[in-house]
């Protein structure tokens, strides 16, 4: 088992990483439109899609048994299935996969809640190393914004309602979010994620995206399928 | 104080677990099952509290891995994980506020079999154990140690073989005897390896019994005593010729799906 190695598969692997509200997934929407008009082979592949496990994370979350533990390790287990399944063999294809969300998510939120940092990196040793990670930069008041504007609610996991550190959703949500923020930015030396500032107008952003996805595959031209 | 293998979990309070953890390791059809319900009323006319556990129980992810491994769709991290997470919700809802209660802990298997079924399936060990790494180190290890020889009788005449047991998911062979014999035999060496490395107390399963229930019964005792352990047995060679007990085997896939990011 080679861990977290710059993978040899000659499809290519693009994830978008950053805070709820920093407008990741739009911008991977876009990438995506832009590259099946281009004529790649692009494949979305959704965190939390497994059905082994989506039962299991659904109770676990439903009935608010999940522990630091068991979430990191469910959210593992359901990424592994995902990585065996569904990635390796596409990237094994030849096909463009794009992930909203990876290992950083998790990264992120398990050590908010408390998880050693070194633990769970290497929890997902098993990981393919992505072509490229970009990461949405937002400030939190930003973000907060976005999300509280077009919202009903928020989840109990999702505001950080587990970790005690507000009666307020809405409160524990923006002091999770902060936290999740910190650790991101500890994140992008260690891990070398491109960063785009997520405050540009949306059109800009994709600009900047494309460009640097378009680098990438000028060295993985026979993925290209004739139009 | 107790202790971890590595990391501790957000919460856990070590100094608090002041009951007893002993497990009961062995493979599949050794008689786990059988020696545990010998040993718990035993306990309990003692006026120990006692609380039996066991793999893939937990109210999280028990029913979830039963139906996955229905589907046998499973990849091999994938199955590791899910146990891993079986695994830490016994520790933190079972295990964990029972230890805190002064309760002696006996658990049907633990940590080594979970670890011994990914290394045969060929997963890096050193991954493996960092996986499991928030595990609290037991006070006792008994290993019902049993050569494959002596396991096959049990195993047929009682209930027939397995799939999983088989280790048909690694299709190392068409028939479920020689599958049994192979995936058994490999799974034993790992765990020759893990009593070394874990300094398992090993019993020989291949008595009565009556026999083993005395055996464990007086390590137990001695446990609960807080006497040291007698000094570890080396691990006694079976009849048929055996590789090296460092060299554990592992079970070749025939297409070897390689994790992740391999060449």
């Amino acid at each position: 088992m080679k861990r977290y190695g710059e993978h040899r598969f000659p499809g290519k692997l693009f994830v978008v990483e950053g805070i709820d509200g920093s407008g990741k997934s739009t911008q991977l929407m876009l990438l995506h439109q832009w590259l099946q008009a281009e004529g790649y082979g692009t494949v979305f592949s959704e965190w939390n899609s497994s059905p082994l496990v989506k039962d299991t994370t659904r109770r676990g979350k439903k009935k608010q048994m999940l522990t630091p533990a068991t979430f990191s390790l469910i959210h593992a287990t359901d990424f592994a299935d995902r990585m065996e399944h569904n990635i390796i063999p596409l990237l094994k294809a030849g096909a463009v996969v794009l992930c909203d969300r990876y290992i950083y998510t998790a990264f992120a939120r398990d050590v908010v809640r408390g998880m050693d940092p070194k633990w769970v990196r290497e929890l997902y040793g098993f990981a393919v190393k992505p072509t490229t990670a970009f990461y949405f930069r937002v400030p939190l008041d930003v973000a907060m914004k976005r999300i509280l504007d077009g919202r009903t609610g928020l989840k109990f996991y999702e505001a950080g309602m587990d970790l005690g550190l507000s009666e307020d959703e809405e409160e524990s949500f923006a002091i999770f979010q902060e936290r999740i923020l910190e650790e991101y930015e500890k994140m992008v030396p260690e891990f070398d994620l491109t960063v785009i500032d997520a405050t540009l107008p949306i059109e800009e952003q994709q600009v900047i995206m494309r460009q640097v996805v378009k680098a990438k595959l000028a060295q993985a031209k026979r993925l290209r399928v004739a139009p | 104080m107790r202790e971890t293998y590595g990391t501790t979990l957000p919460g856990m309070r070590l100094g608090e677990l002041t009951g007893k953890l002993i497990v009961i390791e062995g493979t599949d059809g050794v008689g786990r099952t059988t020696q545990i319900n010998l040993l718990k009323p035993w306990l309990e006319q003692q006026g120990r509290a006692v609380l039996e556990t066991g793999v893939s129980r937990s109210s999280l992810a028990g029913k979830g891995i039963k139906q996955a491994k229905e589907g046998h769709t499973l990849g091999r991290i994938t199955l590791t994980l899910f146990y891993g997470t079986d695994f830490a919700d016994r520790l933190e809802h079972e295990i964990v506020p029972a230890l805190r209660a002064g309760f002696v802990v006996l658990t049907d298997r633990y940590i080594y079999s979970l670890m011994a079924r990914a290394m045969v399936r060929g997963i890096d060990p050193a991954w493996v154990r960092n996986v499991y790494s928030f595990a609290l180190k037991p006070d006792a290890v008994f290993y019902l140690r049993i050569g494959v020889d002596d396991l096959i009788p049990r195993v047929v005449f009682s209930r027939g073989f397995d799939y999983w047991e088989s280790g048909m998911d690694l299709h190392p062979s068409e028939d479920m005897y020689e599958s049994f014999r192979k995936y058994q035999g490999a799974l034993l060496s790992q765990f020759d390896v893990l009593a070394e490395q874990y300094g398992f107390d090993i019993v020989d399963a291949s008595m009565d019994i009556r026999s083993v229930s005395a055996r464990l019964k007086a390590g137990v005792a001695r446990v609960l005593s807080g006497e040291p352990p007698e000094p570890l047995f080396s691990i006694p060679k079976p009849k048929e010729a055996v590789e090296p007990a460092t060299e554990a085997k592992v079970i070749q896939m025939p297409a070897p799906a390689k994790a992740a990011g391999a060449d």
